[in-house]
Parts: structure tokens; C-alpha cells; sequence
């Protein structure tokens, strides 16, 4: 991408106050680029080949398998252990210490030496050690009432009831992804030369396209086990309509937090493209595909089955929205800019809102895919020479003002405080002043340090160097490199203080998630959420450039002839 | 063992934090532990020794003052340098501008190997860079010159303080240059010399193959870690927004 066009992009986007309120971002949809869909772009433009290298599962579908993935450049393996684990042992949780799958991605070969050392240390996960050629260590467990219902009626023969599918989405949900070195892994920074994977968290998205493969494979083994010659596979548009699920809890949110420059390139880039797709005039023949994808979210919008009032709302409001919307495209006339339209809509509610951005991205392949390739960025935070004490004031006035007009000697705007359990570490809120272990606060409170800061600055000489200001304050330097590295990025700092009691961590997952590309929102409280990943994506066996945005279940006329066919004859 | 660039990162980045120093950036300090462990200098064991110490220092901001037109004496009153040298070096940059090289006289530090990092950015900066120390254990001199543009420094090393200026144990001495330091003019009195190139390729080789680490000294620096970690509890599980 030139850079003139980038700069001149940059001109025209939405403001940061807009763009970074944690409410937008907890409206967010997946797009062209988002991870997923760049990676089944690249591996059907490159022509990627999987194939089933070792099948060493019981008759109970105990063992493990291993796939073997061929790009242009190089050989991996996806190497899956299942193991039998108890119902109550089956815990979505990073506290669990067991799951019904444990994979892991590995670079080259897998040596009978390798074999046993992964299997040794996969399926133990957190407490297992594993060599730098391993990219990806993840899990996953079963929805045992989807697994189960797929299985039974592919043993008898029988197709599954759709809705039993339609409720869940997937046969497996990953519980933790792991990549650049956790637990002795490989770190990114081996793939930066790595044409393959070079771009940040495509490893984990491979690893977990391939982990879906897996899942359809393992229930039509388990059926042809039980049924034999009588099971059948699963109906073609039914396989392509699971995907992967995936638990997402507050430990993501800390991520967010502590790599502010990635959450700024991501957005930053997304805006990027927006805003180009949004400078083209409306054309005729863009309305009758639009209308065809906001259709197609309206429907996906009405099969989410979610627990949460709240998102039932949203999904409910978002759908009249879209309806409505959907009215008015016929009044659209050549004059006008897809910006105008966009103006036009900032009455509809948010999650209407994001799903028409992301709808209209998706009818510009041409202008769009290009920004896939600039999700990676520097996370230096840094400041330079020679600046000023009001500098520094400049800056936080115009882009921290969500910090520092937060009045922080009130309780409500420093109701939680964040920090990890002994519990596998794992990231928690507390109530400050009511329990235990505001004394190892983590320093995820972005807001009330840059009012601190700011408070700082206002008391100092505003001529007076930022240098000198720090030698004497060096406890506002690390707030002070990131106030001023995010400042003067496009996108900058999420708007989120953290530590308010009406703060929904959620937001924050909802953001990653639709960046990596997940649909199908289900909310299980506000720190805590399930998706699904490639739902709705092409199979292995027909990977293909063509895209998909909301899956939506087939309807039962539409569903391809393949469910009669048994798996002997296949 | 072997363990990665992200894990050695994190796990000292919670270290530190977990001791709730004012002073220190805890990004910055984990670099340091890092990229010294991973040119094969023991990063890991000189951060330990700074532990042992660090809950008991001062937690004060350092006293600057001009000695004389390109000198700066600089009071640590106590404190480790891995705390302060960031802040330091980003205000001597500042008073380099217009002079063609800068003396920073360090006083009452502790830790001084782990100015490792900071001064290796310098070089990429343009900047040259020249610091030197002394020791009351061996080695009991250590000189470190990077050139412009290097990417590792060449270190020499002396058990022979025959001809060594009288300095404290507790002081460094960092010369920050336009023009690069002639090398051999500078080290002809020491024994020992680390070659630059060896450095380089210890740490090619820990980002190629994992970081190699002292077992002892990962378990303690792990221990440290745990610092920062909050006894779990049945109130506290809610905390993480529970099962549905």
C-alpha cells in the first residue's frame, strides 16, 4: 500500500472518541480482515494441502491424530490428543487441569522422539514443557450434547436435528489458544521471516481451522464405529455450518490492556479500509448485494441463542434496525457516499451500526484485503528528545480526555481493582475496600494513571523539559511513554476506565474476538462470553476465496443430497 | 533449562512488580533481565541479586547535578540502576544537545550490569557509548564500549587495579560520544575480553533455540514472581465471572 493513500485515509477517519468507546467496541462484528478470513483467503490463494498423516484413535475415540498441513514454503502438523475425562472434570475455566482435546501446531516433522514428548506435556497443558518447533498449544472440550446427538443419529443413519446444531454452532470449544512462547513455545518473533505465519495469531487461527476438521472427522469415526456400514456422514452444508466454539473469559482483557500499540494497529488498519470503502460513491449494483448481506445478518441475528437478556435486546433492536435500514436502501442515489449512508445510520444502535460496517467492507475485496497485511506494528512506547511539559498537557487534552475529566477521588470511578489468583494465575476483579488483595493491584488502570500524570503536569512549568519533569517524577514515566506513543497514533488507547463499577470487561473481549474474526455472540456473564470460530467457513476439501460473514443455519430444502449416502460408500 | 524470550519477559515483569516499587518501569527492567541473560551474560542471576535488596532500598527519585560543561554527576542514593537508568539516560540525551559528548558520573548504585540494554539502544540512536565500573569481587574491572551502529558491545574484563582511578564499588562512570571509542586504545589493560561477535551469536542463537537458563536461578526468579499473586478464595473465584 502506498503511503500516500494511507495518509490521505487517515485524514478522513472516524475520531478515536468514536471509534474506541467501549461500547462501540462491544458491538463489534467480524470482517474481510479479520484474522480468520485473511487466513482462509491465504490458504486457498497459496493452496494450502491438509491431509490426515496418522489416525491412532481407540474404538472409544481415545488416542491421537495427527494432519499435516503443506504451504508453499513449508511442512506442519497438527498433532491432537483426546482423552477421556469426566463430566465434572469438564471445566472452560484456565483453572481446569483437563480437557477432552489438547493439540498443538508444529513446525516440521513430528519424530517418534517428538511424538513422545508432546505426548508427554500437551494434554497437561500449562504444567508441560514443550520445544520452540511447537507454534500453537491449545485445548478444547466437547459439547458433549452436540457431540453426542451427532454421533447417535450418524450411527443410525440419520441426519441430526438442525436446531439441536443451530443452538450450540460447534462440536468443540477451545478454552485457551497459546502462542509466542508460553511454556517454552516458539516466540513470534521466530515467525516474523515466516511467510506462512508471519502475521500475528495466524498460527493459533490455522491451528483451530484445523482442530474443525478434526472435530467433523472424529464424530463420523465414532459413528462408522457404532453404526458401521449404516452410519452416514454428515450432511456437507451441516459440516460447513459447525465451527469451532471458543470460551473467552477476563484474561483477555489484561492482553488488551498491556499491548495498547496492537489494539491501535488493529483498529487503526480496519479504519483505514473503512474509510476507503466509505469515500465510493453508491452504486446500483453494490445495493442488491448489501441487501443480500444485511438479510443474511438479520437471520443470523435471529438463530443466536444466547442467555443473556442483554444481548437478546441487542440483537432484537439490531434486527429491526437492519430492517428498517434495509427500507431505505431503495432511496439511495448515486450522489450520495456509502459515508453519507453511514451518517445517515448513526441513529440505529450500535450492533446495527457495526453490522452495516461490516457489511459494507465486505463489497470491496479489492479496496479492503490490501489492509490484512498491516495488522503487525512496533510495540515500543517511547518519548523523545527535547519535549516540554505542556507538550505532554496538549496531548492528554486532546486525546485523553476520558481520563482526565474521570473524577478519580470518587469511589465509583475506582470501584474494582484487577489482579491475578494463585489459582493458575488467572486474572480477577475485586471490590476494593471489601476484598482481599487490593495490595497487588495490577497496573491495568490506563485511566486513572494518566490523570494522576496529568494532575502532575498541571503543577510543573509548563516550559520545563519532560525529561527533567520525569528525573523528578519517575513514576509517571511508563504512563508517560505510553500517553505520548498512543497520543500520536490514529486510533490510540481504548476509552475505558477499567476500574469504574459499571465497567464491562466484556467489551473488551467482544473487540479481540471480532478482530480474530468469531460470530455468534453468547454473553455468559459480563466477564465471560462464547463464540464460534469458521462457522459457516469452507470446508478443507473445498477451501475456496469466496467468503462468508454470518452463518446461518440451511434451511432443510436447501441442504445438499449427500445425508443418505452411507459412510461405506464414501 | 530453555525457556522463551515471552516467558523470561513476563515472568520478570511480574517479578518486579510484585515488589510495588515507585520507581522503575517494569517493561523496561524485564528488557533488561532479558536481553542481558540472552547474550549469555546471566541476566537472570543479576536481577536476583537485585531482589534481595530492592524491597529494602530507597524508592526516591535520583539528584542530578552539572559538574562541570559535559559532566553530570548523578546520586542514586542507594537505589538500583536497572530503577533509574531510563530516566536518566533520556535527560542526559537532552543535555548532549549541541555538545559532541556527554560524561554521566553514577554515585551509590547497585546492579550496574543491567545498564546492559539501555546503553546497547544508545548505539542505535548514534550515539556512542563507553561505561566502566568497579568491583569489590572479581571481576574487579569491567569496561563496556559499543560503537555506533554495533549491535553488541565489546566488554573487557580485569582482576588488576594497579593502574584503575580510585572510584567506589558503588559508582559507574558512562561517556556518551558522537564519535566512536578506539577500542584497543582502551582495553590494553585488561585480561579478559567478551568479543562482541560472541554476543551476537549467543543471542541468535536464544532466539533461534530458546533461551538457556540456570535452573536454580529460574526457580528463584519464579518465586519472585509469585509475589504478585493473590491467595485464592471461594469470593475470589466469583471474581473471574464464574461458569453459567
Amino acid at each position: 500500500m502506498d503511503i500516500h493513500s494511507s495518509t490521505d485515509t487517515a485524514t478522513h477517519m472516524r475520531d478515536p472518541a468514536v471509534v474506541m468507546a467501549p461500547t462501540r467496541l462491544g458491538a463489534m462484528h467480524q470482517n474481510r480482515i479479520s484474522f480468520v478470513r485473511t487466513l482462509i483467503r491465504k490458504m486457498a490463494q497459496q493452496q494450502w494441502q491438509v491431509s490426515q498423516h496418522e489416525w491412532q484413535l481407540s474404538a472409544q475415540g481415545f488416542g491421537h491424530v495427527i494432519y499435516k498441513l503443506k504451504t508453499e514454503n513449508a511442512e506442519y502438523h497438527l498433532v491432537v490428543f483426546c482423552n477421556d475425562i469426566a463430566d465434572d472434570e469438564r471445566n472452560d475455566r484456565v483453572i481446569a487441569e483437563k480437557w477432552d482435546v489438547t493439540f498443538a501446531l508444529v513446525s516440521g516433522a513430528v519424530s517418534q522422539a517428538l511424538l513422545a514428548q508432546l505426548q508427554a506435556n500437551v494434554p497437561l497443558q500449562e504444567a508441560g514443557r514443550n520445544p520452540n518447533n511447537v507454534l500453537v498449544l491449545a485445548r478444547a472440550n466437547k459439547s458433549v450434547r452436540v457431540f453426542q446427538h451427532l454421533v447417535s443419529k450418524l450411527a443410525q443413519g440419520q441426519q441430526p436435528d438442525t436446531q439441536e446444531l443451530a443452538e450450540v454452532g460447534y462440536i468443540l470449544r477451545t478454552t485457551a489458544v497459546y502462542g509466542n512462547g508460553k511454556f517454552g513455545i516458539a516466540d513470534f518473533k521466530l515467525l516474523e521471516n515466516n511467510s506462512d505465519f508471519s502475521q500475528s495469531f495466524s498460527a493459533q487461527m490455522c491451528a483451530v481451522y484445523l482442530l474443525r476438521q478434526f472435530s467433523l472427522d472424529w464424530v463420523h469415526y465414532l459413528a462408522e464405529q457404532q453404526g458401521g456400514k449404516k452410519s452416514v456422514k454428515l450432511n456437507r452444508d451441516l459440516q460447513r455450518y459447525l465451527g469451532i466454539g471458543n470460551a473467552t473469559g477476563l484474561g483477555m482483557a489484561p492482553y488488551l490492556i498491556n499491548h495498547p500499540s496492537i489494539v491501535d494497529q488493529w483498529m487503526s488498519s480496519r479504519e483505514a479500509a473503512l474509510t476507503t470503502v466509505l469515500s465510493n460513491n453508491i452504486t446500483a449494483d453494490k445495493i442488491e448485494p448489501l441487501q443480500t448481506l444485511l438479510e443474511k445478518a438479520i437471520s443470523h441475528l435471529q438463530q443466536v441463542v444466547t442467555i443473556n437478556t442483554d444481548q437478546q435486546a441487542f440483537n432484537a433492536t439490531a434486527r429491526a434496525d437492519l430492517n428498517t435500514l434495509i427500507g431505505k436502501l431503495a432511496e439511495l442515489n448515486a450522489k450520495q457516499t456509502w459515508a453519507d449512508l453511514v451518517t445517515q445510520s448513526t441513529s440505529l444502535s450500535l450492533e446495527g451500526q457495526e453490522i452495516l460496517l461490516s457489511c459494507l467492507m465486505e463489497l470491496y475485496p479489492e479496496q479492503v484485503d490490501q489492509f490484512q497485511n498491516i495488522m503487525n506494528c512496533d510495540e515500543t512506547l517511547s518519548l523523545p528528545s527535547g519535549k516540554k511539559v505542556q507538550d505532554l498537557i496538549a496531548i492528554l487534552e486532546s486525546r485523553y480526555q476520558w481520563a482526565i475529566a474521570t473524577d478519580f477521588t470518587k469511589a465509583e470511578n475506582n470501584y474494582w481493582f484487577w489482579y491475578r489468583s494463585q489459582e493458575k494465575e488467572e486474572p480477577r476483579l475485586g471490590i476494593r475496600g471489601e476484598e482481599a488483595g487490593e495490595d497487588k493491584e495490577l497496573p491495568l488502570d490506563v485511566g486513572r494513571q494518566t490523570y494522576h500524570l496529568y494532575q502532575a503536569l498541571l503543577h510543573s512549568p509548563a516550559r520545563t523539559s519532560l525529561a527533567e519533569f520525569l528525573i523528578q517524577h519517575p513514576q509517571f514515566r511508563s504512563i508517560a511513554r505510553r500517553a505520548w506513543t498512543l497520543g500520536h497514533k490514529q486510533m490510540g488507547d481504548i476509552q475505558m476506565n477499567v476500574l469504574h463499577k459499571d465497567a464491562l470487561p466484556i467489551h473488551l473481549l467482544r473487540c479481540k474476538l471480532a478482530v480474530f474474526g468469531a460470530t455468534k455472540f453468547d454473553p455468559r456473564s459480563n466477564l465471560w462470553v462464547r463464540v464460534t470460530f469458521f462457522q459457516g467457513a469452507p470446508l478443507l476439501d473445498e477451501i475456496h476465496d469466496g467468503e462468508w460473514l454470518f452463518p446461518i443455519l440451511p434451511e432443510k430444502n436447501t441442504l445438499s443430497a449427500t445425508s443418505n449416502i452411507s459412510q461405506g460408500e464414501l | 533449562m530453555i525457556v522463551s524470550h515471552n516467558e523470561l519477559m513476563a515472568i520478570t515483569n511480574k517479578a518486579f512488580l510484585g515488589m510495588h516499587r515507585t520507581c522503575g518501569e517494569a517493561d523496561e527492567i524485564a528488557s533488561m533481565v532479558v536481553n542481558l541473560q540472552m547474550v549469555g551474560l546471566n541476566g537472570i542471576r543479576h536481577f536476583n541479586k537485585a531482589t534481595q535488596f530492592l524491597t529494602q532500598e530507597k524508592d526516591c527519585p535520583v539528584s542530578i547535578s552539572q559538574a562541570s560543561v559535559g559532566v553530570l554527576n548523578v546520586d542514586l542514593h542507594g537505589c538500583s540502576l536497572a530503577c533509574h537508568l531510563p530516566v536518566i539516560i533520556d535527560y542526559a540525551i537532552e543535555k548532549m544537545v549541541g555538545k559532541k559528548k556527554l560524561i554521566i558520573k553514577l554515585q551509590h548504585c547497585h546492579n550496574r550490569w543491567l545498564a546492559y540494554s539501555e546503553l546497547v539502544k544508545l548505539a542505535n540512536k548514534g550515539i556512542a557509548c563507553k561505561a566502566q565500573w568497579n568491583n569489590g569481587t572479581a571481576p574487579k574491572r569491567t569496561l563496556y564500549i559499543l560503537n555506533r551502529g554495533q549491535i553488541t558491545p565489546e566488554i573487557f574484563l580485569s582482576n588488576d587495579m594497579s593502574n584503575s582511578a580510585p572510584s567506589s564499588d558503588h559508582d559507574m562512570t558512562i561517556e556518551l560520544s558522537l564519535k566512536d571509542f578506539n577500542v584497543n586504545a582502551l582495553s590494553s589493560d585488561y585480561e579478559t575480553h567478551i568479543d562482541s561477535s560472541d554476543l551476537n551469536n549467543a543471542q541468535d542463537m536464544a532466539w533461534n533455540k530458546g533461551i538457556d537458563v540456570d535452573d536454580a536461578e529460574w526457580a528463584i526468579l519464579k518465586n519472585t514472581a509469585t509475589a504478585i499473586l493473590v491467595e485464592n478464595s471461594e469470593q475470589s473465584q466469583q471474581g473471574a465471572g464464574g461458569l453459567v
